[in-house]
């Protein structure tokens, strides 16, 4: 559909040279063009947090940024979290064990929100997660367990616990 | 069953499935990887609740690049039949449904046609330049008018709006009320809302070679699905494989066989080409089926010590502008009719249930069914029973319960309640919550530091499980009732178990895994589920309304029992032993109380399959695999109480939830961690749709809030910390001892949340009797309360 934009970016930590339509969306770049699935679609309208990713640093919903304006952006999805196919990150080994996930399609957005939140504040009140966890909806959950996660991984990251 | 102690069922084991998902690893529908050459379907959706459709121009989206048809109602009723929910039920009034509309349209959002495109942008675009001209006809829209006179009809086949009309009464039902000191009679009315799981709905056809197809899709009841395909698509169904990819949550909703599968399906057949359709959230909130748009008129009968002595409902549901598969339009009209009794003893019943139709979105199953509301009914009634009587509420329910000890209980409508612990759930939580102290603090006018603080209970029975009887009893004559399993030593010793159930969230991997493992005595690391694949998979009714403990654990333990037996004969004879000295335990085949002198899967698997240089006893058959159904009984029924303690806004009307505690019995227990996690849940899911879910109409048939941006989830700020207590009274009906949890969590938390709030309000004579009870709600009835004199 005619005139295209050039862009570089960095995605997990790889550089991307992209020639991209005005209109696509981040998401919709990481899903269908570079195959990162983990990033999730539940509204396209910035309600859900399932498409949430950091974008230079901060949590950014994916579904409303699009790639063409994002000219040397750092971008990190969930594929990008674990250390290893061996190990979980301590927030994903804290989601598993908090039993903080069931259908998972909402939990990416969770681990990128958690991300965001340990990062800028290792030692978060229940309030401060309950606040920063309404960027992201879950349906399933009904949520406890997540804080209980956030609370888990805040405490296992402060003790440099990474087993 | 057997009194082998369990070595996993029971345990907190965490789930198989958490690693991929957390590393986004899931593969969802959307994410499959769809063959080169691809078609991706948009629906063009009609933006008015009834009209006729006058002409459909398709030359501007077929001028597009990449588009490759577009197809109209007539096109596709070439190629699907109407689809008709077969419900066999005094009063029902059957209907079709085309795919995609013909000549007229019922609801805003059904579609009038299908663009079938190379790229899904580009289908998009074309479904918006398809220009359909359309005669506008007035519509009904509120279940209040739907069987008014001179109301536009939804069917011609359904007279007065009328889908179903249904009718029961004890024979002493009127001397009960003529002799009862006081009638108390309410009115509740319950918002519709809809599941809304987080991934909208999406499927994949793929043709294979000769006739055959893969169909991909979100469904919660792939084997449904399949004969339902084959038997309006003309697909053959022995060439047919449904697989289930991750499913990101269901609730009910995606349980149910919707217009986008089929068109699929019959498009790749006509086509030879993959076909393609993920769904927006505007058309999920538009076109998946709601729920809960009921109105219930309910007197009771009471004795002056609170005793019910019968009860009278007038049920209206209503049920959209069609009946959809496989549960029709009328599971919450005859579902809120049979459940509204629950813990109760109540001996003398009569309802009227009726379900109608209007130009609104179908209803259909979404988790908890009528349940929510029938207890939003009778548990109302029971705090106005308290209120009018100046009794306690938990008091009037205790005063009403079966006891345990008139345990097995038949309730007035005939189900069979097997085991609870209505009464001890109720005491407990009470405990947990510290009732007595809450009231002894509570003052008259409720207020505490500028809020109204109250407490509400919901005590109810929860169907799950349902058997063939159970869905016979209702109508749903091709609903089957059972599920299977098959469970397979390999060769190598592992264990392979195959159920026809297909998760979403539920965390089968991990469960099913414990309970094959038990009953086949083997390691839990070494047996796999599989599931979600009709190749693979025996037949069954599938997940939804609290089935998979029930029939799923039910059919393992069975089929895995059959093989236990097959591994106990073949080790004995390798062991030259005799069968009844030979135990199957930890994963080997072993002289009783000799661990030691043993065999190890493996070695017998070998044996079994002709890989080795032993022989099978006489008469043994090859393999070492067994298949089973399991049939639950009419239903099986776990129980529960919940209560929640809240704090109104005096002055915006802002409810907050400061406890929440439950104590739920759904027998015996597979994994507590899970159990916890269904009830969190749901009971997340309830508070949302006591406070602040509503599917929102105009007098247009328009739907104002089609976007999660309007239509409020529960965030993580909505809810409490939940305290949850077990007991467990195992069934003694089903095999396994096995009761449904999955619906309980919403099902206590709409009336419990409702009657909370009521109680805050109650010193201002508020009636609490509709939901949901949003602030601007509440804020302007405490305002006018207060304005009033006295
Ligand atoms: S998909 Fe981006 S916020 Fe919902
Ligand atoms: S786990 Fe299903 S939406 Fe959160």
């Amino acid at each position: 559909m005619g005139e295209r934009i050039e862009v570089t970016l960095t995605v997990n930590q790889r550089k991307r040279r992209a020639q991209v339509e005005p209109r696509l969306l981040l998401v919709d770049y990481l899903r269908h063009e570079l195959g990162l699935k983990g990033t999730h679609v539940g509204c396209e309208q910035g309600a859900c947090g399932a498409c949430t990713v950091l974008l230079d640093g901060r949590t950014a919903r994916s579904c409303l940024h699009f790639v063409a304006a994002l000219d040397g952006a750092q971008i990190r999805t969930v594929e990008d979290v674990a250390p290893s196919p061996e190990l979980l990150h301590p927030i994903q080994q804290a989601f598993h064990r908090q039993h903080a996930l069931q259908c998972g399609y909402c939990t990416p957005g969770f681990v990128m929100t958690t991300l965001e939140l340990l990062a800028g504040n290792p030692d978060p009140s229940q309030t401060a997660i309950r606040r920063a966890l309404t960027n992201n909806l879950c349906r399933c959950t009904g949520y406890a367990n997540i804080v209980k996660a956030v609370t888990a991984a805040g405490k296992a990251l402060r003790e440099g616990s990474q087993a | 069953m057997s009194a082998r102690p369990a070595r996993y069922v029971g345990q907190e084991i965490l789930r198989r499935e958490d690693d991929y998902l957390l590393r986004g690893e899931g593969r969802f529908v959307d994410d499959l990887p769809a063959p080169i050459g691809t078609l991706h379907l948009a629906f063009v959706l009609s933006p008015h609740a009834h009209a006729r459709i006058l002409s459909l121009d398709a030359d501007a989206a077929l001028a597009l690049e990449g588009v490759v048809a577009v197809l109209s109602g007539a096109d596709m009723a070439a190629l699907v039949k109407p689809i008709v929910a077969e419900i066999e039920f005094p009063g029902y009034r059957r209907h079709g449904r085309q795919v995609i509309a013909k000549d007229e349209v019922r609801f805003v959002g059904e579609a009038v046609a299908v663009v079938a495109a190379e790229c899904p942008y580009v289908a998009q675009d074309a479904a918006e330049l398809v220009e359909v001209a359309y005669q506008q006809l007035p519509a009904v829209v509120r279940l209040e008018d739907a069987t008014r006179p001179g109301q536009p009809q939804v069917h011609d086949e359904v007279p007065g709006n009328l889908y179903f009309e249904g009718r029961f009464a004890t024979p002493g039902i009127d001397a009960a009320f003529a002799g009862a000191a006081h009638v108390i009679r309410e009115r509740f009315r319950s918002g519709r809302v809809g599941g809304v799981p987080l991934e909208p709905r999406g499927c994949l056809a793929v043709p294979e070679h000769g006739d055959g197809m893969v169909f991909h899709s979100s469904t919660q009841v792939p084997h449904l699905l399949r004969t339902a395909l084959a038997q309006y698509t003309g697909q053959p169904e022995s060439s047919l494989r449904v697989l289930v990819p991750e499913v990101g949550g269901g609730f009910g909703t995606k349980a149910q066989i919707y217009p986008e599968e089929f068109v699929c399906v019959a498009l790749a057949r006509r086509f030879r080409r993959a076909v393609k359709w993920i769904q927006d959230r505007r058309e999920e909130l538009l076109t998946d089926i709601h729920a809960r748009d009921h109105l219930y008129e309910v007197e009771a009968a009471v004795d002056d010590t609170g005793l019910v002595l019968g009860l009278r409902a007038s049920v209206w549901t209503n049920g959209g502008a069609y009946s959809t598969l496989p549960f029709g339009c009328t599971l919450e009209t005859t579902g809120g009719a049979r459940m509204i009794v629950g813990p109760y003893g109540i001996t003398q019943y009569a309802y009227e249930a009726r379900a109608v139709a209007t130009h609104t979105t179908p209803a259909g199953a979404y988790r908890g069914v009528a349940q929510p509301t029938c207890y939003m009914a009778i548990e109302g009634v029971m705090d106005r029973i308290a209120r009018r009587l100046g009794l306690d509420p938990a008091e009037v329910r205790l005063r009403n319960m079966v006891p345990t000890a008139s345990l097995p209980w038949t309730n007035v409508v005939g189900v069979r309640y097997d085991t609870g612990s209505f009464v001890e759930s109720l005491r407990q939580a009470m405990a947990m919550i510290d009732y007595a102290g809450f009231r002894a603090r509570q003052p008259a006018d409720r207020l505490v530091d500028g809020k109204y603080r109250g407490i509400g209970i919901c005590s109810f029975t929860e169907v799950s499980g349902t058997g063939a009887p159970g869905w016979r009893a209702r109508g749903l004559v091709r609903l089957p009732g059972f599920d299977s399993g098959i469970v397979k030593v390999e060769p190598t010793g592992k264990v392979t178990a195959f159920v026809s159930h297909a998760h979403s969230g539920q965390g089968h991997y991990t469960t099913f895994a414990q309970v094959v493992a038990d009953a086949l005595g083997c390691e839990l690391a070494d047996v796999r589920i599989v599931e979600g694949d009709t190749a693979a998979t025996p037949y069954g009714t599938n997940t939804f309304a609290s089935r998979s403990a029930v029939t799923g654990g039910g059919a393992f333990i069975r089929a895995a029992g059959k093989v236990r037996e097959k591994l106990r004969r073949i080790g004995a004879h390798m062991l030259e032993a005799s069968v009844e000295d030979v135990v199957v335990q930890d994963g080997r085949v072993h002289i009783a109380g000799v661990p030691g002198h043993g065999l190890s899967f493996q070695q017998v698997a070998e044996t079994a399959y002709a890989m080795n240089t032993a022989t099978l006893p006489e008469g043994e058959s090859f393999g070492l695999e067994d298949s089973d159904f399991y049939d639950p009984p009419l239903v099986t029924m776990a129980n529960a109480a919940h209560i929640a303690q809240v704090a109104v806004d005096a002055e915006d009307g802002r409810v907050t939830i400061e406890r929440y505690v439950v104590v739920h019995d759904c027998g015996r227990i597979i994994n507590p961690m899970i159990v916890d996690g269904q009830i969190q849940g749901g009971v997340a899911q309830g508070i949302g749709e006591a406070l602040m879910e509503e599917m929102v109409y105009d007098d247009s048939g328009q739907m104002l809030n089609a976007s999660l941006l309007e239509y409020l989830l529960p965030t993580a700020a909505d809810v409490p910390n939940y305290e949850i207590a077990h007991i467990e009274s195992p069934s003694i009906d089903t095999v396994g001892g096995f009761k449904g949890v999955g619906e309980g969590g919403v099902i206590g938390a709409v009336p419990a949340v409702l009657n909370a709030v009521a109680d805050a309000l109650s010193r201002l004579d508020i009636n609490i009797n509709t939901k949901p009870l949003r602030p601007s709600l509440l804020a302007r009835l405490i305002r006018e309360a207060r304005a009033r004199p006295g």
